[in-house]
């Protein structure tokens, strides 16, 4: 073997190890699992901003609720009120909601965290 | 030379990739899907898994355990034909007041599990209603009201205290002449629950069963959630009045609008209350949710036919079982433990207190 002959080998073998990698995180865990979808923040109507949630990424914003500031936690595709001022606490103990047409909604702060979508039904019982 | 093993080399790695995609394409999950019309309804089946084989092979048995079920609880072929001779049904009702008949291993665990919620129910739900129904005429083209006199008749021919079964010689008797078995309320059920435990022996853990509306859900969804089940809506067509979160559990639903008529002004649905011979009309549809789906089918009759309090009193005794009501006069009742996972949708014909 060459010496060209070790760098192509070496060079393929690296691009093979890439593409299975690719392949991996595109298929494994159902098709459409790494889809991202998006979350509306709204505070008292008004739309405070739109995050994406894309699998594999994690991180959490303060926000001005009417009461005061929230924390909001993203982690992937899940979304949360981690922290707020409330007294019933039922946006945070509603934890996280990942599916299109979900939300978390504080009464009190007049917050509302919505996944973007329509739920769509796997079946109907009737 | 050295131009050729450059070529050898670029082949195989090529070779590589092609081989590692095939790999990683064939552990995808894939859903299979299949529909059959069986049980008078249509009845549909979807697995998931990452062998496609497998998925094929799982849910065509799944359909044949359904389909011979149906076959064997199957209550309405017409004497003499293939069907007739192959339905336990159609020969203990043959043999009613005659003789005990020999039955198949399913059709005695349903007729038990019949026996029991009958008991269970303090008689709301009962099997052996086959003289009324057929008296209403809702298994055929003209249901009509009855006058009282038939009414009573068919009552004493109706009473699951009539119907022997001798387990150890797996035999079923109905003691009285003119007694006739309806398994409309709870074959669906039993047969969807018995098509997932053949989809799990095969390995698999991902399925939604639909028999008309009657559905079982195996696992968590393809996108690894929750499945949503849409209760239906009972005045509006394609209008659902709540969504459930269910995970492994089924939910079946009985409802006023599926077969009924009208005269003088009167609804009458197909689901009567044995102990009258009328229709129970406290209800626009009972839905149940519980693990087994042959469990929820009876119960989602038993739910109907009682008064909705009582109903949601029952129920509430039961481990594991949850109910949602819409009732006549238009209210939403539903279990509290079912709060957190279900989301009632605005309707017109009936009011949701969220406080309740």
């Amino acid at each position: 073997m060459t010496r060209a002959d070790k760098f192509l080998l070496a060079g393929l073998v690296v691009f093979s190890l890439l593409s299975m990698a690719a392949l991996y995180s595109r298929f494994s865990g159902g098709a459409d699992k790494l889809q991202s979808s998006k979350a509306v923040i709204s505070v008292q109507g008004k739309i405070l901003r739109t995050i994406d949630l894309t699998p594999g990424t994690r991180s959490s914003f303060t926000l001005q609720g009417r009461l005061g500031p929230s924390i909001v936690e993203k982690k992937g595709n899940r979304i949360r009120m981690m922290e707020a001022p409330c007294a019933g606490k039922v946006c945070v103990n509603q934890k996280w909601i990942e599916n299109p047409g979900e939300t978390i909604v504080c009464i009190p702060g007049e917050i509302m965290i919505r996944i973007e979508g329509t739920a769509p039904l796997d079946a109907v019982t009737r | 030379m050295i131009r050729q093993r450059k070529l050898l080399l670029s082949a195989l790695g090529v070779l590589l990739i092609v081989l590692l995609a095939s790999f990683q394409y064939s552990r995808r999950i894939r859903e299979y899907r299949s529909e059959h019309f069986l049980m008078d309804t249509l009845i549909s089946i979807k697995a998931y898994g990452r062998d496609q084989e497998v998925l094929k092979k799982s849910v065509s048995e799944a359909f044949a355990e359904m389909r011979r079920i149906a076959e064997l609880a199957d209550g309405f072929p017409q004497p003499g034909t293939a069907a007739y001779g192959s339905s336990d049904v159609c020969r203990i009702n043959a043999q009613a007041g005659k003789q005990p008949v020999m039955v198949d291993n399913d059709i005695m665990a349903m007729l038990l599990l019949a026996k029991k919620y009958h008991h269970v129910s303090q008689g709301a739900f009962d099997v052996t209603i086959g003289p009324l129904m057929e008296l209403w005429g809702f298994g055929g083209e003209a249901p009509h009201v009855p006058d009282t006199h038939s009414i009573q008749a068919a009552l004493a021919r109706v009473g699951s205290d009539k119907l022997v079964l001798n387990e150890h010689e797996r035999t079923a008797f109905l003691t009285k002449a003119g007694m006739k078995l309806d398994l409309g309320a709870m074959a669906k059920g039993y047969a969807a629950e018995k098509a997932l435990q053949i989809l799990q022996k095969h390995g698999i853990e991902k399925a939604l069963i639909d028999a008309g509306g009657n559905v079982r859900t195996l696992g968590r969804n393809v996108h690894d959630a929750s499945w949503k089940i849409g209760i239906k809506n009972p005045r509006k067509s394609d209008a659902i009045a709540a969504v459930l979160q269910l995970e492994n559990a089924s939910a079946v639903t009985s409802g006023d609008y599926y077969r009924y008529f009208e005269a003088g002004g009167k609804r009458y649905n197909h689901i009567l209350d044995p102990r009258s011979g009328y229709p129970a009309v406290r209800t626009m549809s009972a839905t149940v949710v519980t693990k087994d789906a042959g469990l929820a089918d009876i119960l989602s009759t038993v739910f109907f036919v009682l008064p909705p309090e009582k109903a949601l009193e029952t129920a509430g005794k039961m481990t594991g079982v949850e109910i949602f009501l819409v009732t006549a006069d238009g209210r939403i009742l539903h279990s509290s433990s079912l709060k957190g996972r279900i989301e009632v949708l605005p309707g017109d014909s009936y009011r949701y207190d969220q406080g309740r």
